[in-house]
């Protein structure tokens, strides 16, 4: 009985051939008496750029040498060849380790004597935030995702819709999930898309306004395909956005919270984040739209002449007083390059005038029919989105 | 003690005198006289070996229990290999004050003679016991008993006993029983710690102590060298005062003032003795014995006032120099760093003098706030009044330790060794020393020397330890490395891998003696 897919077996033994060749570039260096050096791009936020024209967060042109006789980065060094050695053996063994096995995998205490001759413990690593630091640098310096070595996450995003695709040996039917939704796979580059019969997607910050116009027949009535990231997007919810994006042409739109936290959701689904920034090439959806809530729809904008979808009592009622961090955040937020557009900037100035945020669900307490009907609809026919 | 002082007790007799004044010698309580006793009989031991160059071997007992009902009563005997005593002589030299042959001056521990025949006293006033002395002289052949007391109204000696018997071996030396009221449990600290700085000032001595609860030390020689055993020099005449002046007149054989002046001082020729007895405008021919009184304050006022006398010679002092020091230092301290400075002799009111001072750092020193200080005059090591002395001001005070990388508390010893014919006591206890400007001058001098050569120490050693722990810092990382790629690569091995990583680290840490990655890491699991 065949008991793993071929896809994984193609990806593990391209993922080994790599792990080989380029450690074996250390080995090399080790033997003829070279200090063995590993050099990645630096992943910190001065050396993440903003690409204009692609409209993306890449990484620039600054490296770093982890050299093994450095004494500020022998660690490192050492924990990068430990966690490429866990992750080669797991391909090996036909595993799929999540972030936290790698963990507990690699986490061991050395013991050692110390210059005065007591013997002294230290562990591989303590926390995962160590280690996870330690896969993106490797991902950086194989030129490989964890995709690609088989390490999965947490499935958080869904998606329903009228598409089939094939996940592993099997045909999925995105319309038949009943009144659940597909669990976007930890690797979506393994995914195949079969057919699909949609006119755009659109991606819903909170599960719970998804579940809500799941079941009221959302995405039949209006031919879309429905996703949650149900929060911060993970990368799998990403990378499956982009590639509808890129290979089915489909425009996308993204419906947040009003507040800084929600634009930023769409700013990591637009250009990529800054600590995943090494991935954004192939994470970030840069033709994404964002259709609400806007603090105009909200308060409306004289400027544009655009009346607000809220009357005077709701928004009395449904508005969420900003608090403090939330004008700080929104304050960077309008400093950051790509949110630097008119539209944008006439936004998040509105949010810091009436220091004001509102979530999604409160549409749904002025009526499901209200979002799923009218306010949705009625932006993506007017254009009422923001790039 | 001067003689000053002496003068104005003349009714009494010195040994009535220093009994009812016996705190001034060091027998204030019964602690303090075991104490002082035991000392006083083991300088005079070491006076008789290093200064005519004799390697010491001193053996001393204390014994309790030695008489029945009298647990108080401790008997203490001191043995030497020193040039022993003429017969003759053994009786004044044990029992009669201010006995003394001689007024030349040459540094040796005991100086007038005064601090035994202290100890025989006290002996026979606590205890009614006399002394028992046996000694040999080296060409001799045979050893001399004697048990001795003082007649305390008239200063002189009351022998018991003499015996004498034929030598079978070639011994020569000195052995001293005395009997004395003491307090053990409370002088033992003090007591162990005089053996052990007495140690620490002369390495090249081997000491056997046996205490009243038998419990014995043996500080074993550690070095055959020797300091040069100093010469006997005539007074300089800015140290001489009008009572030193008298016993000149009363003991010389020269006939004429002038005669007087060239052969009884140092630093005066025939220009200079014309010159002085202008000043004093008498004649050059008078018979020094007729001079009167007036005449010899006179004297005394020129000579010390008098600028044109060449410097006092050193010739009479006998410093340890620096090789002793240390080796002293490192026997006993057992530090991990030792430096040692002798200075040039020096001169303050007339009395030539040299500091030398050693310095102990790490090791099995414990750190202290303050170093510990190890002071001694004329090899003697001082133990009380600590805080009133020179060298404690010039190291606590003087000396900002922290310039010299020193961080407190500091595993640091401090030794002054102070060698004058006269060393400037404070008070009567003869336990801490005066701040002469000069001589808190060259201490501090000699402090500061081998503070630097500690600096360096200590710069150094850092440097390395930094090293060692940059070293450890990858070395513990070798093994998940040599792990990690052999198990990614397959045809390199392990153990290849580690030698290569460990050859890497010893290539840039040159200071780095590990001989395996085995040295460093203890296991990985």
């Amino acid at each position: 009985m065949k008991l793993t897919s071929s896809v994984d077996v193609k990806v593990r033994k391209k993922a080994l051939e790599v792990l080989r060749d380029r450690f074996k570039e250390l080995v090399n260096q080790i033997l003829a008496g070279e200090n063995p050096t590993i050099v990645i791009p630096k992943r910190t936020l001065s050396n993440t750029v903003y690409d204009e024209g692609r409209k993306l967060l890449l990484l620039g042109p600054d490296t770093l040498s982890r050299s093994f006789l450095d004494v500020r980065e022998s660690k490192k060094f050492m924990q990068t060849v430990l966690m490429a050695s866990i992750i080669y053996n797991a391909l090996t063994n036909d595993e799929y380790p999540t972030i936290r096995d790698l963990f507990y995998r690699g986490k061991h205490t050395i013991r050692y004597r110390g210059p005065e001759g007591k013997v002294l413990g230290e562990n591989t690593w303590d926390s995962q935030r160590e280690s996870d630091s330690i896969i993106r640098d490797l991902e950086v310096f194989i030129n490989m995702l964890r995709e690609e070595l088989l390490i999965l996450s947490k499935e958080k995003g869904k998606v329903v819709g009228n598409m089939r695709i094939r996940s592993g040996d099997d045909v999925i039917d995105l319309s038949k999930m009943g009144h659940g939704a597909y669990s976007i796979e930890p690797t979506p580059d393994l995914i195949e898309f079969l057919d699909v019969d949609a006119e755009y997607v659109l991606i819903v910050e909170k599960d719970a306004v998804f579940q809500q116009l799941h079941r009221a027949g959302f995405w039949r009535k209006y031919k879309a395909l429905l996703i949650t990231s149900a929060g911060q997007p993970d990368r799998a919810t990403r990378r499956f956005v982009r590639r509808l994006s890129e290979e089915l042409k489909l425009p996308i739109y993204i419906l947040t919270d009003s507040d800084p936290y929600g634009w930023y959701i769409y700013s990591v689904f637009k250009i990529g984040s800054i600590t995943l920034s090494y991935e954004s090439e192939r994470l970030a959806t840069p033709w994404l739209r964002f259709l609400g809530v806007m603090p105009s729809d909200i308060f409306g904008d004289v400027n544009i002449k655009k009346k607000p979808y809220l009357s005077e009592s709701e928004r009395r009622n449904y508005i969420i007083k900003a608090k403090e961090r939330d004008i700080k955040r929104a304050k960077e937020l309008i400093n950051y390059k790509w949110f630097q557009t008119s539209r944008w900037k006439a936004e998040i100035n509105i949010f810091l005038e009436k220091e004001a945020k509102l979530e999604i669900e409160a549409l749904t307490s002025k009526g499901l029919k209200f979002l799923m009907d009218e306010y949705i609809p009625r932006k993506i026919e007017v254009k009422d989105w923001m790039d | 003690m001067s003689v000053q002082q002496l003068e104005r007790f003349r009714s009494l007799s010195p040994a009535e005198f220093f009994y009812r004044n016996k705190e001034i010698a060091g027998f204030s309580n019964p602690a303090r006289a075991l104490y002082q006793s035991i000392r006083e009989l083991v300088e005079n031991a070491l006076d008789a070996t290093d200064s005519y160059g004799i390697l010491p071997v001193i053996k001393v007992s204390i014994d309790s229990g030695v008489i029945p009902d009298k647990p108080e009563v401790y008997l203490i005997s001191v043995e030497d290999n020193g040039i022993g005593i003429p017969p003759d002589n053994i009786p004044q030299a044990f029992a009669q004050l201010l006995y003394s042959s001689k007024y030349v001056l040459r540094q040796t521990r005991g100086m007038f003679g005064i601090g035994v025949k202290m100890a025989v006293l006290y002996s026979q006033i606590t205890t009614g016991k006399p002394v028992e002395v046996l000694s040999s002289t080296i060409n001799s052949s045979r050893i001399y008993m004697f048990r001795l007391s003082i007649d305390i109204k008239s200063n002189k000696p009351v022998i018991h006993h003499k015996a004498s018997f034929k030598k079978s071996n070639d011994w020569h030396g000195t052995i001293v029983k005395l009997f004395i009221e003491g307090d053990w449990n409370r002088a033992k600290s003090k007591v162990y710690e005089y053996f052990k700085r007495t140690a620490i000032i002369a390495p090249y001595a081997t000491i056997i102590l046996k205490d009243p609860t038998d419990n014995v030390v043996y500080f074993k020689r550690s070095t055959t060298l020797m300091p040069r055993p100093p010469k006997e020099v005539k007074p300089h005449p800015h140290g001489v005062d009008i009572e030193l002046l008298k016993m000149l007149i009363s003991n010389t054989t020269t006939t004429t003032l002038k005669e007087f002046l060239m052969e009884e001082f140092q630093g005066i020729g025939e220009v200079t003795s014309k010159t002085i007895i202008e000043l004093l405008k008498l004649d050059p021919n008078k018979d020094p014995k007729g001079l009167s009184n007036d005449e010899i304050e006179l004297l005394a006022k020129v000579l010390k006032e008098f600028n044109n006398f060449k410097p006092p010679r050193p010739d009479s002092l006998s410093y340890l120099g620096e090789e002793i020091i240390k080796i002293g230092l490192e026997s006993i301290l057992k530090p991990e760093f030792v430096a040692a400075n002798t200075r040039k002799p020096g001169v303050y009111e007339g009395h030539a003098f040299i500091v030398e001072v050693g310095l102990a750092y790490g090791g099995n020193i414990p750190p202290s706030e303050e170093p510990l200080l190890l002071r001694f005059a004329n090899k003697i090591p001082l133990l009380y009044d600590e805080r009133s002395d020179v060298s404690w001001k010039v190291v606590n005070q003087n000396i900002d330790w922290s310039l010299y990388e020193v961080e407190k508390p500091a595993p640091l010893a401090v030794l002054v060794h102070i060698c004058s014919t006269k060393i400037p006591y404070k008070g009567v206890g003869k336990e801490s020393i005066a701040d002469v400007p000069e001589i808190e001058n060259e201490i501090e001098k000699g402090v500061r020397e081998v503070a630097r050569e500690l600096k360096s120490y200590i710069v150094r050693k850092r440097k390395e330890r930094e090293e060692v722990e940059k070293a450890v810092g990858i070395i513990k990382y070798i093994p998940d490395i040599a792990k990690s790629l052999s198990s990614i690569v397959n045809d390199v091995q392990y153990n290849s891998l580690s030698n290569e990583l460990f050859k890497l680290v010893l290539k840039k840490f040159k200071n780095v003696k590990f001989k395996s990655v085995d040295d460093v890491v203890v296991s990985v699991e």
